[in-house]
């Protein structure tokens, strides 16, 4: 047999993991069986446009479908995507091949992303033929259907990134939470209210790039939690932030908007330390080696770059300063304050990780989520009512000082007179989590001297003098 | 590759998981184009000792070249002379066999006609070419066995490392597996095998390799390993005899000089403290004498299995005197007591 005829369905130019998902995916009948029912749906619907009475019912019906398949169904599909390349042995396979993990991640978001767009493309006629028959905004409903797609590959890099998790109640936890949260606030949230604000062209480019940016985010957040421990993804992706975060503070200063930008900046924030303070601290005298090599640069680079929670506590200390001295600057010492006392909630979280769980967890990430949830529910239980109570009273919430993910709420809802002294105090309490950090990463930096010295030596030879 | 080194050389690797010594200070070296079984209860260290050597997992402390080349140090270049076939097959759904082999080609940087060429080498070589269009996942477990082979196989690696590939296979599989891995060996490729099954390890094998707690206890050929364990002044006997087998045991447990090995469907096999002929006619003619039916009584060649399993035996009573690991100092051999 000759196995030509059979196998040039897909150009060599593909990426092989985004042929293989392409392959599995389009025979699935999940994919078929969507493709199909969607289509019966928006012929009727079509056909029942006609009349101009029912038009509000009908394309209330067609978004909603729209919507339902491309930013629900088809990013669900992306729910077990690594989880079950782990369950099955098979990426460690793939971890032999010459794939990158930011290869596999990619392949896996992109075939959900294309197949995503193949399901857009097949309702296109649909959109014309009603403007034909209901006379609707063509360009206007074009624009809608893009941007639901986009929303939608931002969720699949969501679920993607998540399916690296393989406790599976923990990946419906995060997936229902973030769901209910992103339908009950996101319409009232900074950063749509920004873009609605900026209208025209503009607007559509940087919701583009702030899409194109967390699809990045979740993609290599992903490939980090797969990624051998020799590989140097940090380098990238911090940088990648880090430009991103100054492009962000860059266009608040030149719009005049920088109450807005500073929140969505704080908002980012808060993902990238999430990225960088879950990362393990690599052992793998290689990685240091990569450093040394490039002289003193790269020596100051590895406290910054270097792969690890170690380095992703100083880098995430950097950008917080950066953001708060920004938001000093062009708005309020206070916000300023409030922005310093949101990321010392972050590193609140990280602290009880390495205090509590390190020893048991390959992956810092679970156990971030997890006592993440833990501090939430704690304050949906007990913090809001007890805040409730103390409002309907006047009084000040003095105790929202003791919990940084509080303390802005309390500071809202704070007598005039108490607002100084109450954020005075969260600043203090706050600081206890950076310096629990700060000592942690001391030990885990020596615990790694080892591995450094070895990369070093990979460098400067045995009689090259130290790493450290 | 550097031929003037050991194709594989592990020493004083460490790994621990948490408060569990998986690995604790194995060494070993393997020349090329040795076959070599690697041995060992569940939970010895095997999987993690080959993982490591995979670059899948990084050791605890320790130095591991393969091919010349540091795990740590070079993983990219490790893996390019590395063939894996782990425990757990791994195939996919909705794919074909075809199509899984051309994944996997392309993954390794095979374009065009190359790749072409080289996924039909390895579908004849692996008898695969007739199941081109069968669904990977669809396969008997023999079948999917070689499937996985062949994707080992895909780049041509020089050192190949099978995890319990015979696991599961019914005996036409097995022997159809002893065969490929017999010509892979003739074409001088280092490989590491590990399994369960000690008879076709030991007919498979160059050497053995016998890891027990995370430490390496043995290794050399079968034989050695027979003879390291062979307690002197001895003869393994196999009785059969007419009717139920409680007869001979009962009958064995009161005779002196005699142990019960092992009991069989129709006997028993027992050990006769004695090598000496008329000793065992003797014991024999006892038989006879009190009323056992005997059909059968021969003198029994030892098993691989029954050499490892006295070795763990007589690890336990640290009584075992370990084998020093082939081209490597004593010294590592020592910890391993």
């Amino acid at each position: 047999m000759n196995v030509a005829p059979a196998i040039m369905d897909f150009p060599d130019r593909l990426s092989p993991m985004v042929v293989k998902e392409l392959r599995q995916g389009l025979r699935t009948r999940l994919f078929g069986g969507v493709l199909l029912t969607l289509h019966i749906m928006l012929v009727l619907l079509t056909l029942m446009s006609g009349g101009a009475e029912n038009t509000a019912a009908v394309s209330g019906w067609f978004d909603g479908i729209v919507t339902l398949v491309l930013c629900i169904i088809m990013p669900l599909r992306g729910f077990s995507a690594v989880a079950d390349e782990i369950k099955s042995g098979t990426l460690d396979m793939l971890a032999l091949t010459r794939l990158s993990a930011g290869r596999i991640i990619f392949g896996k978001w992109a075939a959900i992303a294309s197949q995503s767009l193949l399901l857009m493309l097949s309702i296109l006629p649909y959109v014309v033929a009603r403007f034909v028959f209901g006379g609707l905004d063509l360009f206007g409903e074009i624009a809608a259907l893009f941007y639901k797609w986009l929303a939608g590959v931002v969720i699949a890099a969501v679920i993607v990134a998540l399916s690296t998790q393989r406790q599976f109640w923990l990946r419906t936890a995060v997936i229902f939470l973030v769901m209910t949260h992103m339908g009950t606030r996101a319409a009232s949230s900074s950063m749509f209210t920004y873009f609605t604000k900026l209208g025209g062209p503009s607007s559509s480019l940087l919701l583009v790039g702030m899409a194109a940016w967390a699809i990045f985010f979740f993609l290599s957040l992903a490939a980090t939690r797969i990624a051998p421990s020799a590989s140097l993804l940090s380098v990238v992706k911090r940088s990648v932030h880090f430009v991103m975060i100054l492009s962000l503070l860059l266009l608040g200063w030149l719009t005049g908007s920088a109450a807005d930008i500073g929140l969505i900046a704080a908002g980012v924030l808060t993902l990238l330390m999430i990225d960088a303070l879950t990362e393990r601290v690599n052992e793998a005298p290689s990685v240091y080696a990569a450093f040394y090599q490039r002289g003193w640069p790269g020596r100051v680079a590895l406290w910054l770059l270097a792969p690890g929670w170690v380095t992703g506590f100083l880098y995430s200390a950097l950008l917080v300063a950066l953001v708060a001295v920004f938001v000093g600057w062009t708005l309020s010492v206070e916000e300023a304050k409030l922005v310093a006392v949101s990321a010392a909630g972050t590193w609140m979280i990280a602290a009880l990780v390495q205090l509590f769980s390190t020893r048991k967890s390959r992956d810092l990430l679970p156990p971030f989520i997890i006592f993440w949830l833990i501090v939430n529910v704690m304050i949906a239980i007990l913090g809001i009512p007890l805040m409730a109570s103390l409002s309907m009273r006047s009084a000040t919430a003095w105790f929202t000082c003791a919990l940084p993910q509080f303390l802005s709420s309390g500071y809202k809802t704070a007598q005039a007179g108490d607002k100084a002294a109450l954020l005075d105090f969260g600043m203090l309490s706050s600081c206890i989590w950076p310096t629990v950090l700060l000592i942690a990463a001391v030990f885990a930096w020596r615990h790694a001297r080892g591995a450094r010295q070895e990369g070093w030596r990979m460098i400067h030879g045995k009689n090259g003098g130290t790493a450290d | 590759m550097d031929r003037s080194q050991p194709a594989v050389v592990v020493e004083d690797l460490h790994r621990t998981f948490g408060t569990l010594k998986a690995v604790d200070g194995v060494s070993f070296s393997i020349d090329h184009g040795r076959v070599v079984g690697f041995v060992g209860a569940n939970g010895a260290g095997k999987t993690t000792t080959m993982r490591i050597m995979a670059t899948l997992d990084s050791p605890g402390s320790g130095r591991v070249c393969m091919g010349g080349h540091n795990v740590v140090h070079h993983p990219a270049k490790v893996r390019r002379l590395l063939g894996w076939m782990p425990d757990s097959f791994g195939t996919y759904e909705h794919m074909t066999v075809l199509e899984y082999l051309d994944f996997y080609a392309r993954a390794l940087g095979f374009k065009g006609a190359d790749r072409l060429r080289r996924i039909q080498e390895v579908m004849d070589f692996t008898d695969l070419t007739p199941l081109a269009d069968r669904m990977s996942n669809k396969m008997s477990k023999g079948q999917t066995q070689r499937l996985c082979l062949g994707r080992a196989l895909l780049h041509d690696p020089q050192i190949l490392i099978l995890d319990e590939p015979a696991a599961g296979l019914d005996p036409k599989a097995r022997v159809e597996l002893k065969n490929l891995i017999r010509i892979l060996a003739q074409e001088g490729k280092t490989i590491l095998i590990s399994s369960h099954i000690l008879s076709e390890l030991g007919e498979m094998c160059d050497s053995l390799l016998f890891i027990d707690k995370g430490r390496i206890v043995h290794h050399g050929d079968a034989e050695s390993m027979v003879r390291g364990t062979e307690t002197a002044g001895e003869t393994l006997v196999n009785v059969q005899i007419a009717g139920e087998p409680a007869k001979l045991i009962e009958w064995a447990l009161t005779a002196p000089l005699i142990k019960v090995e092992e009991e069989t469907k129709r006997g028993a096999r027992l050990r006769i403290q004695s090598t000496d002929d008329a000793t065992l006619a003797g014991v024999l003619r006892r038989m006879i004498q009190d009323g056992l039916p005997v059909l059968d009584y021969h003198r029994e060649e030892r098993r691989l299995e029954d050499a490892f399993i006295d070795m763990l035996g007589q690890i336990d009573r640290n009584t075992f005197k370990a084998q020093p690991p082939e081209g490597l100092p004593q010294k590592n051999t020592e910890d391993a007591k």
